[in-house]
Parts: C-alpha cells; structure tokens; sequence
C-alpha cells in the first residue's frame, strides 16, 4: 500500500536535514506506528507523504498500481489523496458549518462516487464508529471523541489504501483514547488499508503490527 | 463537487448575513443607479424625439437660420424647389405666441397647408363644425391637450399676442393626429407671417428629396450653397443635440453609479478576503482531503459570484422602480431642466439590463479575486498548525519594491493626466486621474500604518495598547484592508462635499453679481407685451430705475445647442459693473460692434479678450470685439452679452423679454403690489431677486442631493468595512487573546487594545481619505467640471462639514471595534485555548 525509498527532507534554512534516505513500506492491512521524539520530524514525514510538503528526493508510491507522489504536480497530488489516502489529525478538523453526515460526506464528493451511494456508506460507516444517528447533527453539539470518531469515519468512507494518523488520539482522555483507536485499527483492518500512525503513546504502539521509531539518524 | 462547493456557499452565507447582505445590496445599488439613468434618459429621449417627429415629420433636409433674428429668404424657396432632387419643399414659421390671457407662452406653428399635408401630417387640421369657409381661412388649430388645459372652445374668438403684435381671430378647429400632452396652434403660414413675421421670409424649411437620392451628399452641397446667415441640418441632429445636452449630467451620475459599483466590489473584497482568512483551516482540511488545488480559488469567486448575481438581479429591479419613481417625481431630466416637463414612459431594456447585469457581477467578482489567490496560495501543512498566512511565504521584498515603483508612476501619471484636455466634451483623462489618486490613497496605507504603529511601538505604553500596536505592525494585512476601506470612503465624501461646497459658495457669490436689481420680469421665449412697457414707463410708476433685455440665440457650431444672445441695456465703458468678469476687460473700441462672452463660450471655441469673432447677427455674418469674459452659471452651452445701442446699430429690433427694476426710495410697497398687479394682469412672472437666489439655490441643492445619498452610503459601507476587517483580524487572533487572558490579562485590557487598534487604524483611514478627498475634490472643481460644464470656481474646503464627519467617523469606528473586541473576548478562553473548532 505504501513504500518509500531514499527519502530526504530538509527545511529551506535549516542546518541539517530532518531525515535523509528513509526507506520503509506497509502491505495491506498492516498498520504500523511511528514513534519519536518530538521535533525529529514524525509530522513532516506524515505530510510528505500525504503530498502536503514535497520531499527533496526519493520515492513515494501508494496504493495497488504504486503512483510516485513526488513525479506528480500539485492537482494531481489532491487528487491521489482524494482517492487513496485518508487523514486522521489530533486536531479533529471537523467542518463547524456542515452536518455530521455533510463532513462525511466531502471525500465520497471528492472522488466522485455517484451521490445515490452515499446515504449508505455514511450510515453503515457511522453505526461502525459507534455513532448511529449522528448524521444530522452539528459538530459543535459532539464531544471530542465523538468527533475524532467522526473524522475516522471521513478517513474511511471512500475505502483509501492508506491511512495516517498525526496523534489521532492525542486531545483524549485515556479511556475514550481506547475507544477511538480501537475503533479505528478495526476498521482499518476490515478495509484491508495500509495505516501509519504517528504516536507518543506507548500503549498505541503496543495495539500496531509494527513500531517504527524515527531518530535524527534515520529509521529504527 | 458543485454539492460541495454549494454547501460551503450556503454555510458562508447563513454565518455571516449582515456582511453578505450588505455586499449585495452596495452591487445591487450600484447595478440599479447605472440602470435607472440608462432608462430615465433613454426614455426622456425616445419621449422627446417622438414629439420632435410628429411637429417636424420626417424631412430629409432642414434649412434653419443660425439666429434667432434671422429667416429663410422666400427666394431660397423657390431655388430648392426649382432643384431636381427635391421632391418637396415645406416652409414653416415657429413662434411663441400669448393666447388671450392665458398666463403661459404656447407654440403657434405657421404651415402650408399641401406642403404639410405630405411631410408633416400630425400638423393637419380638422374643421369644427361651428365655423365656416374653407380650411385655414384665417383660424387657429389648436391640439386637443391645449383646448382641454385651457377649457377653450371650437369656435370660439381667440386674441393671440407676441410683444405689439396683436391677432384678433378665432379657434377654426383641432387637430386630432396630436399626441396627448403636446399643447400647440396650428395656423396658415400666410397669416402666421402677415402678423408676427418675419417678413421678407420664413422660420425655417423642410426637404423632402426625390426617392433614391443620396440625402447627405444632397445636405453636403446646399450647405455651400447657403447664403451665410443659414445652416443646414438632418432632423436627426436634433436628436443628438438633445442627448448632447443632458449627457454631461448624465455622465456625473453614472459616475456615481461606478462608484457605488466599486465600493461593492470593495465590500466584497472585505467580506471575502476574512472569510478566507477565518476559514483557512476549514480549506486546508479540505485540501488534504483531496479538494483540488484550483477549486480553492474557484470556490472563493464562486462565493463572490453569489454575491454578485442576486445582488445585480436586485439592482436591475430597483433600478426599473427608481426610473419609474424618479421620472414620476421629477420629469425626464431629474431636476436637471434639460427636457421640457414630460414624464416619459419608462420600458424595462434587456441587452442594457444584461450589461448593468454582467458590470454588477464583474464587480462583485473583481472584489473576490485577491482573496481568492490568497486562498489559494495559502500552504496546506502551515494552515492547518497555525491558521491564515498574510503573506505569501518567500515574496515579500520583491513585491514591496514593485510596488515603490508603480506608486511613484502613479503619482507622476496624475498632473499628466489633469492637463489632458477632454475628450468629445467629456473629462476622461480627469476621471483616470481621480481613480489613481484613490489608488495612491489605498496603497499610501501599508506605509502609514507602518509609520503610525511604528512610531506608536518606540512609544511607552501601557500593556495592552503595546500588544495592539504590535499586532498590526506584525499582521499588517487587516489593518491596511480596513484602512483602505476608510481611505476610498472617506475620499470620495470629503471630494463630493468639497466640490459641491465649491460650488455652492461660487454660485452663491455669482448670484450676488448678476442679480443687482431687486425686482425681476420676464416672459418666457416672447417679448413683454407692449402695454406693459408703456406702463412702466409712465410717470406714476414706482421705479427710480429700469434696465431692459432682449433675449434671443444663435448657433455657432450647428452641432452643439445654440448660445444665448443677450442684448442689454449696459454701459459699454463700464460693463463691469453688471456682469461679474474673470479676467480683464477691454475698452469697446470706438465704433466696433463688442460683446461680452461667456465662460463656457470662451472654453468652447477658445476665445480670448480682444480678439474678433464672427456671428451669425440678423441672418448675416458680422464681425464683433470680445470685450472680455465672465462668469455664467445659469447658461451651460454660453452666452453672448451685446449693448442695445450695438444690436441697434446693426439694425435689430430690440423686443424686451426681461427688466430689472429699481423701486424708488420709499415706494418698495407700492412697486410690489403694482409688479404683482401687472404680472397677474399680462400673465408673465415677477420675482424678488431674494426669491430668485433662493429659488436657484434650492434647484443647486435638489440636484445635489443624489449625492449627499450617495455619501451616507459610502461611509456607512466604509465603516462597515472596517468593522467587518476587525471583527475578523480580532477573530483570527482570538487564541492569542485567550492565552493573553489564561496569563492574567482581564477582558477590560483585551477590549481596549481592540478598541486603540480601531480608533488607530481610522485615524490613518481618515488622514490618508482626507488628503486624497482634496485632491479629488480639487480634481472635480478645476478639471472635471470645467471640461464637463465649462464652469470654473474657486476651491472651498467646508471643514465644518469635513471635520464633524471625521468626528464621526472615528466614533463609529470605535463603536465597530468595540462590537470587535465584545464578540472575540466573550469567548470562554478555555475552549478557544483547547482549539475547539
Ligand atoms: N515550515 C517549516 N519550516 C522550517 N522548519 C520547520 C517547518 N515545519 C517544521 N519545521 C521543523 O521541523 C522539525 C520537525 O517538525 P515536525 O512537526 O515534523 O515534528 P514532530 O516530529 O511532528 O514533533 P511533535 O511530536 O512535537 O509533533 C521541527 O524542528 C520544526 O522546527
Ligand atoms: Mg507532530
């Protein structure tokens, strides 16, 4: 779903890059954690490969037919990720001014799947994250978890390769920090989706297939 | 994705109404000003063009004499009709004539009955049934308007007056192909000039050629042809003579119109440029969710688009109730004096509307076009840690130097531009200029609000105002659009109020010089009855002192209406004592015919004191002396002034029509009621110069006041700008003024470092708007209005207009940021802290 190859970055002005010749790859299914100090560059990786921030070299390719993201121009990088990509942030990032089912919705419109399909998807997928009858509700009257469900659901709805996730439960108590991340690596799972999540917890990383640790020096 | 970007619409929409339903309603008014002129004027015209046609038919040639005094010789009569070409020749006289008592001057239209009956036959008469004799033996036709206005009767005796012509006669029939509203008599041509001349000839005549021939190249060699006093026009001249006339005026208001326009588009700007600012996260999210890159720009024109077309859909309807309401109130000219009182039909225009429709919409798109790049340009990542960047990364010193640069073109464009002269009568160049130095204004901003809050950051100040100041220096983009909303506002009311103040005191003044005499008289377009000027001559008259006028008009460029003709009873060596001169004035040499001229001649056809200038006098050519120039407010296409004794030279009958009279000391009663007597008595109008001056004044200020509206509104959109720019930087800052609170700052300092940051930046708005107002206002009063009316005045700034709109100003801005700071602050801060969305 996702493999990298030589991959470098440094921010314009910096002294020394943040990563440099960074290879790795996630198969489907297979959900994997990225561990860190913070400050080394976890985020910067999780945008690089999301097409948000261009790398200075390497390879990026994700999903079946293995599209290079770094050969792509800027439309074409949007419409990779409409497709392919889910994106899950600590910040929630729910659209105040559109309806549960409206900020759902976004990604179904994006990659144009036919409108007829889309009450069912949101429906099915809203009753998988816990939260059945939702949909016409406002994002300001949902709690944070309830809300970071939400924005697992719009990762999910279009059946993307690949999913990241940038601390998805890092604004949550513990207790709903389970419930979200439970709920998001099973659906992950029965998607058959590629996921890396960003995380401090240690207990997250405990729940992937796989840790890798990010380290000035490279991947561990 | 149209779902999508309908939603967004609508969302944007519902969470800011006020702001998206005043950007709609300042296009919406800008759409219907330009659309109710176009209207107003294009009905006014068809109105005047249809009466024009059913008097003077459709002939292919019109031989008129270039003065008022003049005619066509009968000889000339027989050549034309003895040419080849010509298929019909039909000789007219126009006059103005009194009809018995009746207190208003009507046209009498002398015609030859055969002629008439081929060319002009709305003019044909219908026999009534009480009289006798054959058609046009010697009776009046009168149209049904004027026998259902003035209750007159077929068949009844009829006196019809002019000066000391007398005609005792009586109303034969009517004339039943006459349009409702048009009041006029008909007479046999014969009979018009046994009574009321002019004698070796007729007014005027009108050709109709043979079919196939070739009626300008005909117009081209007859116009050689001529004998010097006459001119030879197409009827369609008149037409565009009319629309000459009112399109000075016209051209003002649809700048107005642009205005209202522009002040939209800026509304728009406004609205979107925070509405992009204050959902920068909301686009990046949907950018990382796949939205393309160039529907973030589209997305945002959309939005402008949306504003644009019920407003402008808006604009064409009130814009049709305007033309309707407006020509109800106040005739076809609005005020302007221009047409004669009709109130023309007003049809709605479709390719017109469509363009006042499409100009809306671009408006309102053009506001929507830097916020749009903004948007998209806004780097994603960024956007979603840290909100809305100002300022493209990586742009800023190259662009600041650009645009040194093109400020320092700008500001050497504009006195370029005001010594250009007008083109077609009309001060393009002038209006380019005024619109740079609005551009110099709003780019002036960014380095006064640098200056100000620069000066204000090496100040010691209390907390909170430190943290307002550096604010703005270090996100100067809200301050400066709230600037430049104030700045263009501010500018284009101080100009208004400047100029029309000018105007105003220049009229004022003007009014003092030529109206000396307390009492006026005068009858419309027709010498004063001849018993009138007997009677005021007689001894137990109570006037110490009478000056007598003759009015009449000649023709200098058949193209432009004519000149007026003001033949007086002045002292040549010291006209200045009647006429309120510009310049020098030069002695009459002795036995030389010398006028006074106009202003606005003078601008017309480049005159210049001493000089010699060739009129058409009498139906002849003769040379005069220009005296020298003065000031005419009341004459826009000029004036000639002449002595009695020189129009008496050249043997000219002095017919008076005007009298300014000086009562004798003590008997101020007596000549009042003895004026009121006599004018109720002949049907003319008397006037106290006081009421004249009043009068004049008060037709000044109620041509004006579309622009005192016009002012309200842009300062209201104005500060409405500014309100909507602080709402949203004080928004877009409203996690930093939670931390500000989380370290021990209370909500009284936040608001008032809110408040200082308002009152600061209307203080630069109003500096920068009051500088640029001037030189617009200056711009209008010595450039614009001169190359438009051919008027010239002094520049009077009317600070205590000015300022107390200042005052205003500024505490309205305050009052707006104040609304600011209470809506950002009340905000519990734990959740903004918590980032909540
Ligand atoms: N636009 C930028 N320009 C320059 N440097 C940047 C930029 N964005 C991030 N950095 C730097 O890159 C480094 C990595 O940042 P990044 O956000 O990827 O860290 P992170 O691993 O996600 O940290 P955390 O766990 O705290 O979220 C930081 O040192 C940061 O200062
Ligand atoms: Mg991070």
């Amino acid at each position: 779903m996702l493999s990298i190859v030589g991959l470098s970055k440094r921010h314009p002005g910096a002294l020394r890059p943040l990563f440099s010749e960074l290879r790795f790859a996630i198969g489907t299914g297979e959900v994997v954690a990225l561990v860190g100090e913070s400050g080394v560059g976890k985020s910067t990786l999780l945008n690089c490969i999301a097409g948000l921030e261009l790398a200075d070299a390497g390879e990026i390719r994700v999903g079946p037919d293995a599209l290079d993201m770094l050969r792509l121009d800027e439309t074409a990088r949007a419409a990779l990720r409409a497709t392919r990509i889910g994106f899950v942030f600590q910040a929630f990032h729910v659209l105040p001014t559109l309806t549960v089912a409206q900020n759902i919705a976004i990604p179904l419109l994006l990659s144009g799947v036919t409108p007829a399909e889309h009450p069912a998807r949101i429906e099915s997928l809203l009753l998988r994250v816990g939260l059945a009858g939702f949909g016409p509700r406002w994002p300001a009257t949902l709690s944070g978890g309830e809300l970071q469900r939400v924005a697992i659901a719009r990762a999910l709805v279009h059946r993307p390769a690949l999913i990241l996730a940038d601390e998805p439960t890092g604004n949550l108590d513990p207790r709903t920090a389970d419930e979200v991340l439970t709920v998001l690596l099973e659906r992950v799972r029965d998607q058959h989706a590629g996921a890396l999540i960003v995380t401090h917890s240690q207990h997250v990383a405990q729940c992937c297939d796989r840790i890798l640790t990010l380290t000035p020096d490279g991947l561990e | 994705m149209t779902t999508l970007a309908w939603w967004l619409i609508r969302a944007q929409f519902l969470s800011r109404r006020t702001a998206t339903a005043l950007s709609m309603l300042a296009i919406a008014l800008g759409v219907s000003l330009g659309y109710a002129i176009h209207l107003i004027n294009d009905a006014a015209l068809a109105d005047f063009s249809r009466a024009m046609k059913s008097v003077q038919g459709e002939p292919d040639a019109i031989i008129v004499p270039r003065d008022s005094a003049g005619h066509v010789p009968l000889a000339l009569i027989d050549e034309i009709a003895g040419d080849e070409s010509v298929a019909l020749v039909a000789p007219v006289i126009e006059t103005r004539v009194r009809l018995g008592r009746v207190p208003t001057a009507v046209k009498l239209i002398g015609i030859d009955v055969f002629s008439a009956a081929l060319l002009m036959p709305t003019l044909l008469p219908r026999e009534g049934a009480a009289t006798s004799g054959g058609i046009f033996d010697g009776g009046l036709y009168a149209s049904p308007s004027l026998l259902d206005d003035q209750g007159l009767r077929v068949g009844a005796g009829a006196t019809v007056i002019r000066g000391e012509s007398r005609w005792e006669t009586h109303i034969a029939g009517d004339l039943p192909a006459m349009a409702a509203g048009e009041a006029l008599l008909v007479a046999d041509i014969a009979w018009v000039q046994a009574h009321f001349g002019p004698r070796e000839g007729v007014g005027e005549l009108r050709v109709r050629l043979m079919p196939g021939s070739h009626a300008e190249a005909w117009r081209a060699v007859w116009a050689k042809r001529l004998p010097p006093g006459l001119d030879i026009r197409a009827a369609a001249d008149n037409a565009a003579r009319i629309s000459n006339i009112s399109r000075a005026y016209r051209v003002n208001l649809n700048v107005l119109a642009m205005v209202a326009l522009l002040t939209g588009a800026f509304l728009v700007f406004a609205t979107q440029l925070t509405a992009v600012a204050q959902r920068s996260t909301q686009f990046a999210l949907l950018g990382v969710l796949g939205l393309p890159p160039r529907m973030r720009l589209l997305q945002v024109l959309f939005e402008g688009l949306a504003i644009g077309l019920p407003g402008s859909a808006l604009g064409l309807l009130l814009g049709y109730g305007m033309a309707v309401g407006f020509t109800r109130v106040m005739g076809g000219d609005l005020g302007g004096g221009f047409f004669a009182a009709s109130t023309p039909t007003i049809a709605p225009e479709l390719l017109p509307g469509l363009g006042f429709f499409i100009l809306g919409c671009g408006a309102s798109l053009m506001g929507a076009l830097y916020p749009a790049w903004l948007n998209r340009i806004q780097p994603l990542a960024q956007a979603l840690k840290t909100g809305f960047a100002q300022r493209p990364p990586g742009q800023a010193s190259p662009a600041i130097h650009g645009r040194r640069l093109m400020l320092l073109a700008v500001a050497a464009a504009i006195p370029l531009l005001i010594s250009l002269p007008a083109i077609d009568d009309l001060p393009l160049a002038g209006y380019a200029a005024i619109a740079l130095v609005l551009v110099l204004g709003i780019a002036a901003a960014p380095v006064a609000t640098n200056l100000a809050f620069g000066a204000m950051a090496r100040a010691a100040l209390p907390a909170p105002l430190r943290i307002a100041v550096q604010n703005v220096l270090q996100a100067p983009l809200m301050a400066q659009v709230a600037a430049s909303g104030l700045i263009v506002s501010f500018a284009l009311t101080v100009s208004m109020v400047t100029m029309v103040a000018s105007f105003r005191t220049a009229l004022d003044q003007w009014l003092d010089a030529v109206l000396p005499a307390p009492h006026y008289m005068r009858s419309k377009g027709l010498p004063l009855p001849a018993e009138l000027l007997a009677a005021i001559e007689r001894p137990d008259a109570p006037f110490a002192r009478i000056e007598r006028m003759a009015t009449g008009s000649l023709s200098l460029d058949p193209r432009r209406p004519p000149a007026a003709l003001l033949v007086r009873e002045i002292d040549r060596a010291d006209p200045g004592a009647r006429l309120p001169f510009t310049g020098a004035v030069q002695a009459a040499p002795e036995g030389r015919i010398t006028v006074w001229v106009s202003e606005a001649l003078q601008e017309v056809h480049g005159l210049r004191t001493g000089q010699a200038l060739h009129l058409p006098l009498l139906g002849r050519d003769v040379e005069v002396h220009i005296g020298g120039v003065w000031r005419d407010y009341a004459r826009q296409f000029g004036a000639v002034v002449m002595s009695t004794g020189d129009y008496r030279a050249l043997g000219g009958r002095f017919e008076v029509t005007d009298l300014a009279l000086w009562p004798r000391p003590g008997s101020e009663d007596a000549a009042r009621r003895w004026l009121a007597t006599e004018a109720a008595r002949h049907g003319i109008e008397s006037a106290e110069s006081g009421d004249i001056r009043r009068i004049s004044l008060s037709i000044f200020d109620k041509s004006f006041a579309v622009t005192y509206a016009l002012e309200a509104a842009a300062m209201l959109i104005g500060l409405f700008g500014l309100a909507v720019t602080l709402a949203a930087s004080v928004w877009l800052r409203a996690r930093e003024l939670a931390t500000l609170s989380a370290l021990g700052f209370d909500r009284a300092m936040l608001a008032r470092a809110v408040v200082f940051e308002g009152a600061l930046i209307a203080l630069v708005g109003l500096a920068l708007g009051l500088a640029a107002g001037i030189a617009v206002g200056a711009i209008l009063t010595h450039v614009v209005n001169p190359q438009a009316f051919h008027w010239r005045m002094p520049l009077h700034v009317p600070w205590n207009q000015v300022l107390p709109i200042a005052l205003a100003t500024l505490a309205a801005g305050m009052l707006a940021s104040r609304f600011a700071a209470r809506q950002a602050t009340r905000l519990p801060a734990a959740q903004v802290l918590a980032g909540a969305q």
